[in-house]
C-alpha cells in the first residue's frame, strides 16, 4: 500500500509535467502553423488564384452525368429510367431562367466580352431558348421519351481564358448510322461573348455557356450501346487531344436506349 | 568390448571433472526455473553440450582404436606399410581414393540460397510484403470491378517487392564481401611433410598423407596427421593447442597409457613438435583425427544473438508494433467512417509504408561494415559485422597473457652483479640499454653472456633492427645474444675472436652450460672457463664472487646478499640465471690442453661468481596504457593463463591488471602476518586464482570472486577451464570478449558474446569460432576496437533518430488524408523516394561522426537499459521533430493549393468528388472548374512540395543530429566532410527527382516552382535553433527532467 502510494506520488507529476510540456509544445505548433497560413493567406487575392498554369486549357463537361461511368441507359417508354436525368437537366437549367437572368446584359456576339478595366463585372445573358427542343420548355422530358434524349455539353470555366477562333462543339459516333446528331445552337457554336470569366467573387452571376447536343436514335439502334465522342474544335487554344487527359477538350460517353 | 568400455571412461576423465560439475550447476538452475524460466534454454545448451562430449569421448577412442598398444611390425602388417618403404605411391593413390585427403573439411556453411531469402524476410521485410500482397489484391478486386486505373496498385506491389528484393540482395552482398574477408584470410600457405614412399624420402603436401604413410617429423614441424610414433629422439611435443596442458610433452616410441589421448607414443595432428625428432605411421587423417572431431564439434555450438542484433530486432517490434497498431487502428476508423474496404486497405499500405524506414536497415548494414573496415585498419579483423558493436558494449574481456599482453619472447629484465639489481629496457624496440655499465664486473659478466651462449643469428639479416632479427636457439639463449648484441654490438666476432674449445650444452641434469674459449688478449694465453646456470646450482660452484671486479671471497654475507637477489628476481616472475667464470692457470692448461667433455678434465667448481641476469616476457609497451583505458572504460580485464601464478601476477602488475595499490587475500595475510583464512576476503580486490583451485570451486564459489574482486588473474589454468570463466562473467551478465588461439579455446571463442582469435598465433580452429581476429595479437587492439564500437552504437543511435524523423512526416499526411478528407498530400512512391533516395546517403555519413566526448571514460553499456532505440529517442523524433515536421510539409502543401486556387477550407473533405474520375468539373475556390487530370497533376504538385518541404528540413535533421548532448559548434560544423556529401546529394537528388524526372508521371514527381523549395526553411531552421535549446538544458541541468526526457 505505501509502495503504490510513493508511486503514484513520483509518478503523477511526471506524467503531468510531461502532458504539459506536450500541451505547450503544440500548442505553440498550433499557433504558429494558424499564424503561417494566416499570413500565406494574406497574400493571396480573394478575385484571381496567383496560378492557373495547372489549368491552360478547359475541360469539357456534360449534363446530365449518371452516376456511374458516362452511361445513358434508359426505356423511353418508362419515364421513371430517366427521371434522374430530366430532374437533373431541369435543376441545372434554373440557373439559365430568365427569372434568374435579370442582371445580366445582352453582349455583342461573336466578340470577346473584355472588361478589365471595368470594376464590377457584367455577365452575358444566355437565352435558353438557344437550347431548341433541348430547352426543356416544350418537351418536359428533354426528348428522353420520344428518343431523342438531349445531353448539355459544357467548357470548364478557366479564369481569364479567351478562345480563338470560332469554337464549337463537335460530336462523333463510332456507330454510324445509328444516330443523327442535332446541336443548339446550331453547329454546336460557343460565343465568345461569354469570354473571359472573371472568377466567383468577381463575376458572381456568370453562365458559362452551353451546348446541347440532340441524339435521334435509329429506332432499329435501340438495345445497341452508341458511343458519342464530342470535341471542341475550331480554337488553336482549345486543346482536344491530350493523350493522358481524356476530359480535355473532350468528352466520351455511351448511351443505352431501350424500348 | 571391455576394452573399448575402459577406454570411453578414461578419456572421459581427461575432458575432465567439469562435466559433473556442470550437472551440480543443472540442478541449481532448474531449482532457478521454479521461479523464472529465463535460464531454461541456456541450461538445455550446456547440457547439450555436455552430451556432444560425451559423444566425442567415445567416438574419439573409437577413431584411435588400440593403434597405440600395437607394435610396429604388427602396425605394418595392419596397414600394409614398410617401415623402412613406406608404401607405393599406387597404394598410397589407391588410399587417397578412398579416405579422402587429408584437411578438415571446413564448417558446414549455410547454403547461400538460405542466406539470401533470410535477407529476403528479415526485419521490415515481412511488412512491405504484407503491403505488396495487400496492393496486389485491391489490384485483382478494382480489376475484377473493371475500375479505371487499378494498375496503379499492381505497380505499387511490384515496387514494394522490388524494395524488398533490392534491400535483401544488398545486405546480402555486404554480407558476402565481408565473410569474402575473412575466407581470403584464412587461407593458409599449405604444409609440406616429409613423407618416405617407395623407399625414397619425399617432400609432399600435408594434405596427400594417407593412412599407412611413414612421416618423419622435426623440431619446429606442425605434426601434419594423427601418427602413432615408432622411432623417436628427443622428441617433445606441444599440445596446448589439443589439451590446454601448456609444457611440452616428451614423445616415445613406448605404450604408456591406456588411453590413446594419454599415451606418448601418438602424436596428433595440427600440434607442434617442439624439439627432437621422430618418425611414425599416420593412423588417422583429415576429418578422422582427434581435432577434426573437435573441430566438427566446435562448429555444431551455436552462437548466441549478438548485442546489436537483440537492439535491431527491438526497434524492429517497436516500429513495426506502432506501424501495425496505426495501421490497424486506422484500418478500423476508416472502416467505420464508411470508406469502403478496399480504400481502407490503399491506407493501410500507405501507412505501412510510411512507418517502415525501408532504407534504415542497408543504412545500419553499410555502417557496420565502415566501422569493419575501419577496425581492420587498426588490426581487427571482423568477421561477423554485428560483432563491431559487440566489441563496443563488452564489459569483461578475458585476456590471453602470451603473446597479447605480453611481446612473446624472453627480453633480459634485471641484471645483479657488485651487489646491486640493475633494470634492463624491455621495450620492443630497445638499441641501446641505459644501466651503468662503467663497472669491470659487467666487462666480465658480459663476456660470459656472449660466449657461454649457442644461440646464434640466422644469417643475412644486418639490416634488421636486432629485436626484429631471427635467432636459432631456445627462449633465453635468444634473449642473451640480443641483449648482448644491444650493448656490445657484433656478437660473432667477439666469439669468433674468443674461439670456442670445448662446451658442455644446458641438460636438465646438470642444470648449467659451460663453455671454455681463448681470450682475445694476445698477451693472455690463460684458457677463459664460461658457465651458466640456475643460480643456486652456479653459485654451488663457486667459492669466491667478483664485486667492482675484483674477486672476494664468498662469504655468507655475500651469500646471503645473493638470496636476496634472487628471491628478489624469482618474486617478480622471472626466470634467473647465474654466471660464473674461471681463468684456468696457464701452466695447468697449456695451448695444446686437450679438454675432454666426457671425463671433465678441468675445474667445474671454486669459480668466481659474476652475477645474475633474470628475464621475462615483458609486456607490450602500448598495452598498460590500454589496460588503463579499459579502466576508465569501465571494462575489467581479466587474466587468464597457462602461465604460473607468480609470473602471471608480475606482468598483471606491470601492465595493471592488478593495479599498484591493491593486495590480494594472501598480499594482506602477508602484510598482517595472519593466516590466509583470517582474511576478510571482501577487503582484498585483487585475486589470483590457480588453475587448481578452480577445479575443486563450485559455481558459487566462482562467482564470488568474480564479483568480489574487480582485478582478478587466473593462472595455470587450462582452456577448458576458460570456458568455466566466461560462463561465470556471463552470469554475472556482462558482455564478455576472450581472446584464445589453441583449438581447445573454440568452446570458450564460441561461448563468448564476441570470440577474439589471434592471427599470428592463432590456429584455424580458434579463427573459425572466433568473431573476430586481433591481426597483431596485441591487447591495445582490442582497445582500439573498442571504442570503434561504442562510437558506432552512438552514431547509429543518431542514424536512427535521423531516419525515423521523417517517418511521421510521411504518415501524418496519411492520418490526415484519411480523417479531414484532403486530397493525398504524398503519395506512396514518393515516400519511397525520400526512404531508399534522398536519406540513405546522409543516413550512411552520420557514422562517419566523431564522438562527442571521450567515449573511453564511460560505463560499458548496460544491456537491459542502454537500449538502441530508447523511449526517449523514439518520443523526440516522433512526437517532437517529426510533427515539427509534418507542419512545415502541410504548410508548403497548402500554399501549393492555396496559390493554385483551392483555399485550405474548399479542400476539407472534398476526398470522394477529388478523387471520382467521373467528375471533370471540379469547382476550385475561384469558381474554376478542373478535370481529374488536371487535379490529379495538382496532387502530384502537391506531392513534390510535401517532398521537397521534408527534404529540406531533413537537412535541418542531419544537422542537429550530429550531437545529442553537444552543441552543433561545439562538434564543428565542418569537422565531418561526408556530412557535406550527404546535404549536397540529398538537394541534388530531390532536383533531380523534381526536374529531372518531373515528366515521368509514373513516378508522381512535377517541376516545382522554385520559391516552395523554401517554404519549410523557417522550419527548418526551428528543428535546430529548438534542438540548440534542448541541448544546451540537457548541458546545463544534467540529472533534471528535461534531461531524463529529452537526451536519447
Amino acid at each position: 500500500m505505501k509502495n503504490y502510494k510513493s508511486l503514484k506520488q513520483v509518478k503523477l507529476p511526471r506524467v503531468g509535467l510531461i502532458l504539459l510540456f506536450y500541451l505547450v509544445f503544440y500548442g505553440f505548433l498550433a499557433a504558429l502553423f494558424t499564424f503561417t497560413m494566416w499570413v500565406m493567406l494574406q497574400t493571396l487575392s480573394s478575385d484571381i488564384p496567383k496560378y492557373r498554369d495547372r489549368i491552360s486549357s478547359p475541360g469539357l463537361m456534360i449534363s446530365p452525368k449518371p452516376d456511374t461511368a458516362l452511361e445513358f441507359y434508359f426505356n423511353k417508354s418508362d419515364a421513371q429510367s430517366y427521371a434522374e436525368y430530366v430532374s437533373t437537366l431541369r435543376k441545372f437549367l434554373e440557373s439559365y431562367d430568365d427569372s434568374k437572368q435579370s442582371q445580366n446584359i445582352n453582349c455583342t456576339p461573336g466578340r470577346i466580352f473584355d472588361q478589365n478595366d471595368v470594376a464590377v463585372k457584367k455577365a452575358c445573358r444566355f437565352n435558353l431558348s438557344e437550347l431548341g427542343q433541348c430547352s426543356g420548355k416544350e418537351d418536359k422530358t428533354f426528348g428522353y421519351s420520344k428518343g431523342t434524349p438531349c445531353v448539355l455539353v459544357k467548357m470548364n470555366r478557366i479564369i481569364g481564358l479567351k478562345p480563338e477562333g470560332e469554337p464549337r462543339i463537335h460530336c462523333t459516333s463510332k456507330e454510324e448510322g445509328m444516330v443523327e446528331i442535332n446541336y443548339f445552337p446550331p453547329e454546336g457554336l460557343i460565343d465568345l461573348m461569354y469570354f473571359p470569366y472573371y472568377g466567383k467573387s468577381l463575376h458572381a452571376h456568370y453562365l458559362q455557356p452551353l451546348v446541347a447536343v440532340q441524339l435521334a436514335i435509329n429506332s432499329n439502334s435501340t438495345k445497341e450501346e452508341i458511343a458519342i465522342e464530342c470535341k471542341i474544335l475550331g480554337s488553336p487554344n482549345l486543346k482536344n487531344e491530350d493523350d493522358r487527359d481524356k476530359f480535355l477538350g473532350r468528352i466520351a460517353f455511351k448511351v443505352q436506349m431501350t424500348e | 568390448l571391455l576394452q573399448k568400455k575402459s577406454d570411453v571412461y578414461s578419456v572421459e576423465d581427461l575432458w575432465d571433472k567439469r562435466s559433473r560439475k556442470t550437472d551440480i550447476g543443472d540442478e541449481e538452475e532448474k531449482y532457478k526455473d521454479l521461479k523464472g524460466n529465463k535460464k531454461k534454454r541456456r541450461q538445455k545448451t550446456l547440457r547439450k553440450k555436455w552430451r556432444t562430449f560425451y559423444s566425442l569421448s567415445f567416438s574419439l577412442s573409437f577413431g584411435i582404436q588400440d593403434d597405440h598398444k600395437l607394435s610396429a611390425s604388427e602396425l605394418e602388417e595392419k596397414y600394409g606399410t614398410s617401415v623402412n618403404k613406406g608404401l607405393s605411391s599406387a597404394r598410397a593413390a589407391e588410399i587417397l581414393a578412398r579416405d579422402g585427403p587429408n584437411s578438415l573439411t571446413p564448417p558446414k556453411a549455410t547454403p547461400e540460397i538460405v542466406k539470401f531469402l533470410k535477407q529476403m524476410v528479415g526485419g521490415f521485410s515481412i511488412l512491405l510484403w504484407i503491403g505488396a500482397v495487400f496492393s496486389w489484391i485491391s489490384f485483382g478486386i478494382q480489376l475484377a470491378q473493371g475500375a479505371e486505373s487499378p494498375f496503379d496498385n499492381l505497380y505499387l506491389g511490384v515496387v514494394l517487392a522490388l524494395v524488398v528484393i533490392l534491400t535483401g540482395i544488398f545486405a546480402y552482398y555486404q554480407e558476402a564481401k565481408s565473410t569474402n574477408i575473412m575466407a581470403s584470410f584464412s587461407k593458409m600457405i599449405p604444409q609440406q611433410a616429409l613423407v618416405i614412399r617407395d623407399a625414397e624420402k619425399k617432400e609432399l603436401p600435408a594434405d596427400q598423407l594417407v593412412v599407412g604413410d611413414i612421416v618423419e617429423i622435426k623440431g619446429g614441424d606442425r605434426i601434419p596427421a594423427d601418427i602413432r610414433l615408432i622411432f623417436t629422439q628427443g622428441c617433445k611435443v606441444d599440445n596446448s593447442s589439443l589439451t590446454g596442458e601448456s609444457e611440452p610433452q616428451s614423445r616415445s616410441c613406448d605404450f604408456t597409457h591406456e588411453n590413446p589421448l594419454e599415451t606418448r607414443n601418438i602424436a596428433f595432428y595440427s600440434t607442434t613438435c617442439v624439439e627432437g625428432t621422430a618418425t611414425g605411421i599416420v593412423i588417422n587423417t583429415g576429418d578422422r583425427t582427434v581435432i577434426g572431431r573437435i573441430a566438427s564439434l566446435t562448429s555444431g555450438v551455436g552462437n548466441e544473438k549478438t548485442p546489436i542484433a537483440i537492439e535491431i530486432e527491438h526497434f524492429v517490434y517497436l516500429v513495426a508494433g506502432v506501424a501495425i497498431s496505426i495501421g490497424v487502428l486506422f484500418f478500423i476508423i476508416s472502416v467505420s467512417m464508411r470508406y469502403k474496404i478496399l480504400d481502407s486497405i490503399i491506407f493501410l499500405i500507405g501507412i505501412i509504408v510510411a512507418n517502415v524506414p525501408e532504407g534504415l536497415l542497408a543504412t545500419v548494414t553499410v555502417s557496420l561494415s565502415l566501422t569493419a573496415k575501419r577496425m581492420a585498419k587498426k588490426n581487427c579483423l571482423v568477421k561477423n559485422l554485428e560483432a563491431v558493436e559487440t566489441l563496443g558494449s563488452t564489459s569483461i574481456i578475458c585476456s590471453d597473457k602470451t603473446g597479447t599482453l605480453t611481446q612473446n619472447r624472453m627480453t633480459v629484465a634485471h641484471l645483479w652483479f657488485d651487489n646491486q639489481i640493475y633494470s634492463a629496457d624491455t621495450s620492443e624496440d630497445q638499441t641501446t640499454q641505459p644501466f651503468d655499465q662503467s663497472s669491470p664486473s659487467w666487462t666480465a659478466l658480459s663476456k660470459i653472456v656472449t660466449l657461454c651462449n649457442r644461440a646464434e643469428f640466422r644469417p643475412g639479416q644486418e639490416n634488421l633492427p636486432i629485436m626484429k632479427r631471427v635467432v636459432v636457439g631456445d627462449a633465453s639463449e635468444t634473449a642473451l645474444l640480443k641483449f648482448a648484441e644491444v650493448i656490445l654490438g657484433d656478437v660473432m666476432s667477439i666469439r669468433a675472436r674468443n674461439r670456442k674449445v670445448a662446451e658442455i650444452p644446458f641438460n636438465s641434469t646438470n642444470k648449467f652450460q659451460l663453455s671454455i674459449h681463448e681470450t682475445d688478449d694476445p698477451n693472455d694465453k690463460r684458457f677463459l672457463l664460461v658457465m651458466k646456470g640456475a643460480p643456486e646450482r652456479i653459485l654451488e660452484r663457486c667459492s669466491t664472487i667478483m664485486i667492482n671486479g675484483k674477486e672476494e671471497p664468498l662469504d655468507s654475507e655475500k651469500a646471503e646478499a645473493f638470496q636476496t637477489a634472487y628471491m628478489e628476481l624469482g618474486g617478480l616472475g622471472e626466470r634467473v640465471l647465474g654466471f660464473c667464470h674461471l681463468y684456468l692457470p696457464e701452466d695447468e692448461f697449456p695451448d695444446t690442453y686437450p679438454f675432454d667433455t666426457d671425463s671433465m678434465n678441468f675445474p667445474t667448481s671454486n669459480l668466481c661468481f659474476v652475477g645474475l641476469l633474470s628475464m621475462i616476457d615483458p609486456p607490450r609497451s602500448t598495452v598498460p596504457d590500454a589496460v588503463s583505458k579499459c579502466r576508465s572504460a569501465g571494462i575489467k580485464v581479466i587474466m587468464v593463463t597457462g602461465d604460473h601464478p607468480i609470473t602471471a601476477k608480475a606482468i598483471a602488475k606491470s601492465v595493471g591488471i592488478i593495479s599498484a595499490t591493491s593486495e590480494t587475500v594472501e598480499d594482506i595475510a602477508k602484510r598482517l602476518n595472519i593466516p590466509v583464512e583470517q582474511v576478510n576476503r571482501r577487503e582484498a580486490t585483487a585475486a589470483v586464482v590457480n588453475g587448481m583451485e578452480l577445479k575443486d570451486m563450485s559455481l558459487q564459489q566462482l562467482d564470488e570472486i568474480l564479483c568480489n574482486h574487480s582485478e582478478i588473474v587466473f593462472a595455470r589454468t587450462s582452456p577448458q577451464q576458460k570456458l568455466i570463466i566466461v560462463e561465470g562473467c556471463q552470469r554475472q551478465g556482462a558482455v564478455v570478449a576472450v581472446t584464445g588461439d589453441g583449438v581447445n579455446d573454440s568452446p570458450a571463442l564460441k561461448k563468448a558474446d564476441i570470440g577474439i582469435a589471434m592471427g599470428i598465433a592463432g590456429s584455424d580452429a580458434a579463427k573459425n569460432a572466433a568473431d573476430m581476429v586481433l591481426l597483431d595479437d596485441n591487447f591495445a587492439s582490442i582497445v582500439t576496437g573498442v571504442e570503434e564500437g561504442r562510437l558506432i552504437f552512438d552514431n547509429l543511435k543518431k542514424t536512427i533518430a535521423y531516419t525515423l524523423t521523417k517517418n511521421i512526416a510521411e504518415l501524418c499526411p496519411f492520418l490526415i488524408y484519411i480523417i479531414a478528407s484532403i486530397p493525398m498530400p504524398i503519395g506512396t512512391i514518393t515516400i519511397l523516394f525520400i526512404d531508399l533516395g534522398t536519406d540513405i546517403i546522409p543516413s550512411v555519413a552520420l557514422a562517419y561522426e566523431k564522438a562527442e566526448s571521450d567515449i573511453m571514460n564511460r560505463r560499458p553499456r548496460n544491456k537491459r537499459k542502454d537500449r538502441l532505440v530508447n523511449e526517449q529517442l523514439a518520443v523526440y523524433s516522433y512526437l517532437q521533430i517529426g510533427i515539427m515536421q509534418s507542419v512545415g510539409a502541410f504548410i508548403t502543401y497548402f500554399t501549393v493549393y492555396a496559390e493554385q486556387g483551392f483555399l485550405p477550407s474548399t479542400l476539407l473533405g472534398v476526398r470522394v468528388d477529388w478523387e471520382n474520375n467521373a467528375i471533370n468539373d471540379f469547382e476550385d475556390s475561384y469558381g474554376q472548374q478542373w478535370t481529374k487530370y488536371q487535379r490529379m497533376y495538382l496532387q502530384w504538385t502537391g506531392y513534390t512540395a510535401f517532398f521537397v518541404s521534408i527534404t529540406i528540413q531533413q537537412v535541418a535533421d542531419l544537422i542537429i543530429r550530429k550531437t545529442r548532448r553537444n552543441s552543433i559548434f561545439q562538434q564543428g560544423l565542418f569537422r565531418n566532410k561526408v556530412i557535406w556529401v550527404g546535404i549536397f546529394s540529398q538537394i541534388g537528388i530531390a532536383l533531380i527527382l523534381t526536374y529531372g524526372l518531373g515528366h515521368v508521371t509514373a513516378l508522381n514527381f512535377t517541376p516545382l516552382r522554385f520559391q516552395y523549395w523554401f517554404v519549410a526553411v523557417p522550419f527548418a531552421i526551428l528543428i535546430w535553433v529548438y534542438d540548440e535549446v534542448r541541448k544546451l538544458f540537457i548541458r546545463r541541468y544534467p540529472g533534471s527532467w528535461w534531461d531524463k526526457n529529452m537526451y536519447y
